[in-house]
């Protein structure tokens, strides 16, 4: 485990030549990728990209093969740092929101800051009510994930990631599996969170959300970072072909 | 309530296949005799873990001992020289169920005479009269049934056995351990399981010929009267069986058997083994 | 049949009480050993993974008898005295615990990855994550083929007749053959038997709706 002491002036996530490979698939290639605190950075690409795995490897659930990666002062190259403190640190919010089937709303939100923070319950039930008011589904917390609308659900995974106080967010494509209706939903959660200074990693093909919240966006292709620029710039005028035909797709559809 | 009725239900599922049962088993009641004749075959229960009265040889397959020759003698002085003797193997927990349902004629099979048992079967006169013994290690302190009476003491026995009984009589301070047959009985003895093992003297004998890190001591303290037990109401079969062993007896057939057996087991007594 | 119970009722409460006792503790440490095992063919380390396969193999493959009979003649010639009741019911466990891992394992593959993943990123340790999340759930899956198991338990702790622990079955073997009456101790022996699976099957059938 190496903390570095200078954390203000740090990176929250920094790849550093990063290489990934799955026997002979390059799935990540040689991936340098920076993001300050407080950025907000939305990552598009076509699927199969490399996006996700791009964005999973910042809390270990995938590893790499070579390079450094180094998220809250934390080297993940090193096997010997506690990947559990990088996701006390970094919360992540699932496609299929991946909520605990057999805890009820209540629980799913209280369980991490109990067992890893060891929160006061009582201090835990309150904050949790406050987080599920925030998000809007404070009148189900006693329901189980299955009694749910999938916006609903959603919206219950990132009060879960809030709980724990994290340092920075993780979304992969948060909105991909909802029906269109409950889209907006979810995305003004995550709006009001980047709003407050929230370090957010995105993974999204909503390309209005990306215009109005994103600092950066990164293009990603064939595992390899093709784009990376203030969204603006990049909506106006990629650089890229392979990001020009992207968007021209996106924003068809 | 639902558990309890489906209780009852079960219950009286149960108490009808009984009542069918008895049923069938009064029709096995036929005379055993005609029957063993008709098919010139006598079946009879015998033991097939007991050295030198009934063991089963692995090698040929059969059982071996005295118990089966005896068997074999009487089939033919019963059925006449061509009769043919059938063995099936039986414990004794299962003999007197086996004789009960007809699937054995006869049982000999170191059946001990009581009292409880003559209520159930009938026995002939006496073919060997063994006496209850104590099997221990050599060394052990246990030098008669009266070390054994003692808080702690543990004896093994075998289930259905009059020894097991008997013991309990002796030793009433002793556990008692029954096992299912005479081979998983020693084997316990060997595994520290128990400070001796009883049963008649014969079979501890034929154990402790076997095993000589083991002997056997404080001789009988019981009588044992070995008999053969046909089921009760089989008068005939009963009666031909003990003029066959009064012959044999008379002929030295008998004498002869029982030489070939325990002629040369150290410590066996033969003449109180041939007492009637 | 009554007189049998009237008879010998003591012997058979003794019996009873043995059976109870030793279902009960095989039961609940077979449940421990199962899970445990069956969380080692889960993990990703290769190692635990080979020694929950031949624990498993092994005692799923030797007939109980036979393990019973290892703990109460074998163990004692080299290692410590067993009595018949404790090497029975140490038989059964083992027995009975590679069953159950197997059981709870299929349990726990049947569990969406997503259940894993998401605890995980939310900071929780695997075991955190397998005890509050994954098995609560795995069992709920497991629920009808582990009353099974723990049906099968209870007659199978009859393998105590056999290395004289003093259960229902050996002491109707014992009445049997005292009383000749064969036939009757061993209905009642199954009634007694009846008394302790039947509510046990109702339960596990309770919980199956309950949790379901």
């Amino acid at each position: 485990m190496i903390a570095l002491k200078e954390e203000k002036e740090m990176a929250m996530i920094e790849f550093k030549n990063v290489q990934k490979y799955y026997d002979k698939f390059h799935a990540l290639n040689n991936i340098n990728l920076k993001v300050d605190k407080g950025e907000v950075v939305v990552v598009v690409g076509p699927s199969g990209s490399g996006k996700s795995t791009l964005i999973r490897t910042i809390n270990g659930l995938e590893d790499f093969t070579e390079g450094q990666l180094l998220v809250n002062g934390y080297d993940l190259a090193d096997k010997k740092t506690d990947l559990n403190q990088i996701r006390k640190d970094v919360g992540m919010v699932f496609q299929h929101f991946n909520l605990y089937d057999n805890k009820t709303v209540l629980e799913n939100i209280m369980l991490a800051p109990k067992l890893v923070l060891k929160r006061d319950p009582k201090e835990n039930e309150e904050m949790a009510m406050r987080l599920l008011k925030t998000v809007g589904v404070a009148d189900k917390a006693g329901s189980y994930p299955r009694q749910l609308s999938g916006g609903q659900k959603q919206r219950v995974a990132i009060a879960r990631s809030l709980a724990m106080k994290p340092k920075a967010l993780l979304f992969d494509e948060p909105t991909s599996a909802l029906d269109p209706e409950m889209i907006d939903d979810v995305l003004n959660v995550m709006k009001k969170i980047a709003k407050e200074g929230m370090t957010m990693v995105v993974v999204t093909h909503e390309m209005g959300f990306a215009r109005e919240v994103a600092d950066r966006v990164i293009f990603i292709d064939n595992g390899q970072i093709l784009e990376d620029e203030k969204a603006d710039i990049f909506f106006k005028a990629p650089k890229e072909k392979r990001a020009q035909q992207f968007l021209s797709k996106i924003i068809k559809h | 309530m639902k558990k309890l009725k489906a209780l009852l239900v079960l219950t009286g599922m149960l108490l009808l296949t009984l009542t069918l049962s008895a049923c069938s088993a009064e029709s096995t009641q036929q005379n055993a005799l005609k029957r063993s004749q008709a098919n010139n075959t006598l079946t009879w229960g015998v033991k097939a873990d007991t050295r030198l009265f009934g063991l089963m040889d692995i090698k040929s397959g059969t059982i071996k001992g005295f118990d089966i020759d005896m068997g074999k003698e009487i089939t033919k002085r019963v059925l006449g020289k061509k009769g043919h003797a059938k063995f099936v193997q039986v414990t004794s927990k299962t003999r007197i169920p086996l004789l009960k349902n007809g699937n054995i004629d006869a049982i000999i099979a170191t059946m001990t005479i009581t009292p409880d048992r003559a209520k159930v079967v009938d026995f002939s006169k006496v073919y060997f009269a063994a006496g209850q013994s104590l099997l221990v290690k050599k060394g052990s302190p246990i030098k008669d049934v009266r070390d054994l009476n003692k808080d702690g003491m543990t004896v093994l026995a075998v289930k259905g056995s009059t020894s097991a009984v008997n013991i309990q009589k002796y030793a009433p301070k002793a556990k008692v351990l029954e096992l299912e047959d005479y081979a998983q009985a020693f084997t316990a003895l060997k595994s520290g399981q128990g400070d001796a093992m009883t049963t008649d003297n014969g079979i501890l004998f034929g154990i402790a010929s076997e095993n000589p890190s083991y002997h056997v001591v404080g001789g009988a303290f019981t009588n044992e009267p070995y008999g053969i037990a046909v089921d009760k109401q089989q008068t005939q079969l009963k009666n031909k069986i003990d003029q066959a062993i009064a012959e044999m007896r008379k002929d030295g057939t008998y004498e002869h058997l029982l030489q070939k057996w325990f002629g040369g087991i150290a410590g066996f007594d033969l003449k109180e083994a041939s007492q009637q | 049949m009554i007189n049998v119970f009237t008879q010998h009722w003591q012997e058979l409460l003794v019996g009873f009480g043995n059976t109870l006792l030793c279902s009960v503790i095989a039961l609940f440490f077979s449940l421990i050993i199962g899970s445990t095992f069956a969380i080692f063919e889960v993990l990703p380390y290769k190692l635990l993974h080979i020694i929950g396969r031949i624990y498993i193999e092994v005692f799923r493959n030797i007939p109980l008898l036979v393990i019973g009979m290892f703990f109460y003649i074998v163990v004692p010639q080299f290692i410590v005295t067993l009595d018949g009741f404790t090497a029975g019911t140490i038989g059964l466990t083992l027995y009975t615990s590679s069953f159950i891992a197997e059981t709870v394992r299929a349990g726990i593959q049947a569990v969406d990855d997503g259940q894993m993943e998401g605890a995980r990123a939310n900071g929780l340790t695997f075991m955190q994550a397998m005890w509050h999340i994954i098995l609560p759930q795995a069992f709920r899956y497991v629920i009808p083929p582990l009353g099974n198991q723990f049906i099968n338990l209870v007659k199978n702790s009859s393998v105590l007749a056999f290395v004289a622990g003093f259960d229902l079955m050996y002491q109707g073997d014992t009445i049997a053959s005292t009383t000749f009456d064969t036939f009757n101790t061993y209905i009642v022996v199954g009634i007694l038997y009846l008394i302790i699976t039947l509510p046990l099957s109702y339960y596990m059938r309770y919980l199956e709706k309950k949790l379901a």
